[in-house]
């Protein structure tokens, strides 16, 4: 990894998110509206801007790691940036390279998506589920199990507002918080 | 059974049976002061209870319930249990009621499936309510459950009714001689006995089921049409509702969930237990709890040098005294006979005794001997049934041989050394470490409260091919304090040695230098 040189940090965060001074964000990152970015939590946008939508919720040891995707390495300096959408969770030690993310996705704690997986929209990755191989899953496919067996689910996951509008009035008071660097359109 | 982190399996110790085991996975008798594993005690359920709501169930009870819990349900798709989850509806017409109406439905919190999934309408109470899908086929199973009850009923009248006509049969030829009990009642007036009356088949017979002779076409789509994994369920699904057997997921249907049983563990040989958990389902606790792990020094390899065939190493073992009394530790061959002391004498005690130490000689000796002397044993393990009491001679297995061979000798020290009793309090205390323990320096290497590390001199056997798992053993023998007999009658605790065989894989042997 030592070849590779980051591209130089430019934070931009809407104002209404929540991102905490302790997490660790390398790379060009735009973090939307009401989205939460707890201690701890790593995003690394190495190859390309992440831009991750409104009301997103990244929790501690999370890691959101933008790779160069494997069907792009030759054409380093034309990768586009990766979009996340709306209402994710990233709960405790997931790590994400997925190469696409759609909306209302939950990825459960200490699960692994790797960068050959495109995710779409209300997907659920369960807890310590390992993705690695190249696919693209379905609207609202629950993956679930030492097997990683999958499922459709009849539904989106719903967004957590009450925690969400908890940890907005908690974790100010606990920890330092970056100033927002962009007003809402 | 037990995964611990101390479970390590290069250590085993022979059980009283002759069964190889981690010292965890053995109990230790304190009234037959012998080591005991899963196989050689019986084992008895206590109670069943719901893993999950923590319901107490009387064994009858259970039984009419197949079983399962009436409240909990596990996921059908992926086994986790269902929790129940509250929704609120809003009703209809807002005029009707202010008040929203509270329904609940079943989610798995792992694999995200719902009661909603298979279209399942909401409850209104959160318990009790969920319908049962019956099987189609449960009458059918009803009807030939109960032929088969009324066969074995029947089967024992006839039984009776042979032996009874058999009897007549003696009786009707001294009948003639006028003194039995039949001619008896006749001369004083009583009325004859019943004739017995062959009993009447009374067992309904179910129709046997019949090949239907209209067999569906063969579906070609099955092979021409691609399969949409998401709808079909695994075979893992499937075999869960063994009755229903759903082909697809929208077929699957919330299961009732299993019950769990709290057992005890019995010794065959004194019928005390070794192990019987508290009632309280909640509690985790135990009542009587007699783990090898308490009573027996633990043995751990602490460095082995290079194995090398023919060449004697060095290996380190650490001892450690789990109980609260001084014990003496020696090492015996491993060939060397194990006595059995009887704790609590009983009449034909000794008698008894000298059958188990016969029966241990020729039966716990490693497998070379076994063909020879598997007649013997035989003959030996009546005799042991015949002379143990006699409810529990029925349950009383005989040893087998230990099923490993030894391929590395041990040279056996000749003196022995001590372990301190164990002291909780000693970890912390860091100005304990003064001991005046007269110890063997070749023997004792060092040694910390409760711990010795004690230096052994190994020989792999001599034609040993390289990269082979290198077996030792040895006989330990241990002053064992009893401290039964001493609660009872306020005697002195009675103390004895204890052998055991302890078998340990070094690892792989490697290559001269
Ligand atoms: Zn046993
Ligand atoms: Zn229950
Ligand atoms: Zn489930
Ligand atoms: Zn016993």
């Amino acid at each position: 990894m030592s070849d590779i040189t980051l591209p130089r940090n430019n934070i931009k965060i809407t104002t209404g998110a929540l991102v905490c001074e302790d997490s660790k964000l390398r790379g060009d990152i735009t973090i939307g509206k009401d989205t939460i970015v707890h201690p701890m939590a790593t995003i690394i946008a190495e190859s390309a801007p992440i831009i991750i939508g409104e009301n997103c919720l990244i929790e501690e040891q999370a890691k959101i790691v933008y790779r160069v995707p494997f069907d792009r390495v030759e054409d380093k300096d034309n990768i586009p940036p990766l979009i996340i959408g709306s209402f994710n969770v990233f709960e405790v030690g997931c790590h994400v390279e997925a190469a696409k993310i759609g909306d209302s996705n939950v990825f459960e704690s200490k699960c692994f998506v790797g960068n050959k997986v495109s995710v779409s929209n209300g997907c659920t990755i369960g807890a310590g589920c390992q993705l690695t191989n190249e696919q693209e899953l379905k609207e609202n496919i629950i993956v679930y199990g030492e097997k990683c067996q999958m499922r459709e689910g009849l539904s989106k996951p719903l967004p957590q507002y009450s925690q969400m509008e908890t940890l907005m009035k908690i974790l100010p008071s606990y920890h330092h918080i970056k100033k927002p660097t962009q007003k809402t359109k | 059974m037990s995964a611990g982190f101390l479970d390590i399996d290069c250590v085993k110790y022979a059980c009283t049976c002759g069964l190889l085991k981690t010292l965890q996975q053995l109990y230790f008798c304190r009234y037959c002061s012998e080591l005991r594993c899963t196989f050689c005690v019986s084992h008895e359920v206590d109670s069943h209870f719901c893993g999950k709501c923590c319901e107490n169930l009387p064994s009858a009870e259970a039984r009419v319930k197949k079983n399962r819990c009436v409240n909990c349900f596990i996921c059908p798709s992926c086994r986790q249990e269902l929790s129940t989850r509250a929704a609120s509806k809003q009703p209809a017409n807002p005029e009707e009621s202010k008040a929203t109406k509270r329904t609940y439905y079943l989610s798995c919190l792992c694999c995200r499936w719902s009661s909603r999934d298979i279209g399942l309408p909401d409850q209104t109470a959160a318990t009790g309510s969920w319908p049962k899908r019956e099987s189609i086929h449960s009458n059918r199973i009803q009807e030939i459950v109960s032929m088969y009850k009324g066969l074995q009923e029947k089967e024992k009248l006839d039984k009776e009714f042979f032996k009874k006509k058999q009897k007549e049969k003696i009786i009707s030829y001294t009948d003639k001689t006028g003194i039995t009990a039949a001619a008896l009642r006749k001369r004083i007036g009583l009325p004859e006995d019943k004739p017995i009356l062959k009993p009447k088949n009374a067992v309904k017979i179910v129709t046997p089921s019949k090949a239907d002779e209209n067999i569906d076409d063969f579906d070609e789509e099955v092979l021409t049409k691609s399969i949409n994994l998401l709808e079909i369920t695994s075979i893992d699904q499937r075999l869960l509702q063994p009755d229903v057997q759903p082909k697809e997921i929208s077929n699957i249907f919330p299961i009732q969930k299993i019950l769990s049983i709290k057992r005890s563990l019995r010794c065959r040989r004194c019928e005390h237990n070794v192990s019987k958990p508290e009632y309280n389902p909640n509690s985790i606790k135990f009542k009587i709890q007699l783990f090898a792990y308490y009573h027996i020094p633990e043995v751990r390899i602490v460095t082995v040098e290079p194995l090398r065939a023919g060449q004697a190493c060095e290996l380190i073992l650490k001892f450690t005294n789990p109980t609260q009394h001084q014990t003496t530790v020696s090492f015996l061959p491993f060939d060397s006979p194990i006595e059995v002391k009887e704790a609590i004498p009983e009449e034909g005690a000794i008698s008894q005794e000298d059958s188990l130490e016969e029966l241990d000689k020729s039966s716990l000796t490693p497998s070379k001997k076994k063909s020879s002397s598997g007649t013997k044993l035989m003959s030996l393990v009546d005799t042991h049934i015949t002379l143990t009491t006699s409810r529990s001679s029925a349950r009383a297995l005989s040893p087998r041989s230990i099923a490993e061979s030894i391929n590395c000798t041990v040279d056996i020290p000749s003196s022995t050394f001590i372990l301190p009793p164990r002291d909780d309090a000693a970890e912390y205390d860091d100005f304990n470490e003064v001991h005046n323990i007269q110890d063997d320096k070749k023997l004792v290497v060092w040694r910390k409260s409760n711990k010795a590390y004690i230096k052994l001199v190994v020989t792999p056997n001599e034609d040993m091919p390289i990269d082979t798992t290198v077996t030792t053993g040895f006989t330990m023998s241990h002053l064992y304090t009893n401290t039964i007999a001493s609660v009872a009658d306020n005697k002195k605790p009675q103390k004895f040695n204890h052998n055991m065989r302890v078998i340990l894989k070094l690892g792989k042997s490697v290559g001269l230098n």
